[in-house]
């Protein structure tokens, strides 16, 4: 009886022991540290149709009929006249915020708008219209895009992170 | 009388699916480039995550419905559908998924190669994957572009592969294959013999990140803007404007 107690014992210390000095894997400590920039969520649910705008970072392309659409990469989409490619023209562009993704049937534009996947009528590229919102189709961006770098948690009670920026902070919770 | 016009309209819609190429399964919907995460085929849209492929019903354009959700495990980057399959670029290989049924796709096979970034297109029995290193892509040295047989889509095999300089996107049209090698160029090669693929043209001085090659106009996008080229002529492209950039 006192040599199975005894044994008990020692497990019971073996394994609280084992708990003590078990730690999880250390974050990695060189690398650039990242905090979450938010927005509102009401603030990123707009679609608008603005005048032609100036390409700066140009993103994913599509090509459906006449016409050539160019991303900005998180801001929307430039649509251009190509009935002549020779002399591309800039119809409109459509203030999309977050927006990487498209994909074109019909006169219907389907893209990415940050949480959400948007339907546009684009019958008329200078007047486009929201015709259907499928709130929350994509993922919640929880980490910046690197790897091998230490970042502030994101919080979705804050609002929707629309980029991660590089920053000096302490103590950083979250890595990957 | 009725049943022959219903025979002869299979055939006009069977040779219209002859041609082959990838848009022409999706009639109303556009063309994408490799790196695209959004496509369509026949009336549904898919979309790829980090992690899943989404389906949605777009029978009525206006009206896209959430479908099915398959998970795809990590890294997944692009999707290219190619008649009635889907070739799904991942960090770790290339997934090939059957869409007969277009709102449940079904695995048909997994590509593995080394960890990279890899867009990847497909035309008749081949599927061509560019391999990239770069930082976010977990692989530091390697590039390449992989030649795979798909001629059995249960067993994807490596046919040969070309050393690269850093290849982003690519595109196929007949027996062109553009290859947009980043900061590094664009690469204009000839495929008609896929085992021993052939360079027509290497432009260095055209970043380009992704290309869209249709109707015999190459789109190229890039840090310093969208250039367009005419590849009527098989020897040599031809620029045809360029959409700059604001300095």
């Amino acid at each position: 009886m006192n040599r199975l107690l005894l044994f008990v014992i020692m497990v019971v210390c073996i394994v609280f022991d084992g708990c003590k000095h078990y730690s999880p894997p250390g974050p990695p400590t060189t690398g650039e540290i990242y905090r979450p920039v938010y927005a509102p969520y009401a603030d990123v649910r707009t679609v608008q149709t603005l005048a032609p705008q100036p390409l700066k970072n140009a993103g994913k392309i599509y090509v459906k009929d006449n016409y050539l659409f160019i991303n900005e990469v998180g801001s929307g989409i430039h649509v251009i006249d190509n009935s002549d490619p020779q002399n591309p023209v800039k119809l409109s562009f459509i203030s999309i915020p977050g927006n990487h993704e498209l994909s074109v049937k019909d006169s219907t534009l389907y893209a990415d708008n940050v949480l959400d996947l948007v339907a546009l009528n684009i019958a008329d590229p200078r007047n486009v219209r929201l015709v259907k919102r499928i709130e929350n189709a994509f993922e919640y961006s929880a980490y910046p895009l690197a790897t091998n770098v230490r970042f502030e948690c994101a919080d979705r009670d804050r609002g929707v992170v629309i980029r991660w920026e590089k920053a000096s902070i302490e103590n950083p919770q979250c890595y990957r | 009388m009725k049943s022959t016009l219903y025979v002869l309209l299979t055939l006009v819609v069977l040779m219209a699916c002859e041609k082959g190429s990838s848009d022409s399964m999706s009639p109303g919907a556009g063309v994408g480039g490799s790196t695209a995460r959004f496509t369509i085929s026949g009336n549904t849209l898919y979309t790829v995550s980090n992690t899943a492929l989404q389906t949605y019903d777009i029978s009525a354009s206006d009206n896209p419905k959430k479908g099915a959700n398959v998970s795809l495990g990590f890294g997944v980057e692009t999707i290219f559908p190619y008649r009635n399959n889907l070739f799904i670029g991942t960090q770790t290989g290339m997934f090939i998924y059957d869409i007969v049924q277009p709102g449940s796709p079904k695995q048909v096979s997994l590509y593995t190669h080394i960890q990279s970034c890899d867009p990847v297109v497909a035309q008749g029995n081949y599927a061509y994957v560019t391999l990239r290193s770069g930082t976010t892509c977990r692989n530091t040295a390697f590039n390449s572009l992989d030649v795979v047989d798909i001629s059995n889509l249960s067993s994807p095999k490596l046919l040969r592969s070309y050393p690269m300089k850093n290849p982003h996107g690519l595109g196929v049209d007949g027996t062109f294959l553009f290859v947009g090698e980043g900061d590094y160029g664009l690469r204009v090669m000839d495929i008609s013999d896929p085992t021993s693929v052939r360079e027509i043209q290497y432009f260095d001085s055209v970043k380009a990140y992704d290309v869209i090659p249709t109707q015999k106009r190459l789109i190229v996008t890039g840090p310093d803007g969208i250039y367009q080229y005419g590849y009527a002529d098989r020897t040599q492209l031809k620029l045809l404007s360029k959409i700059a950039v604001a300095p």
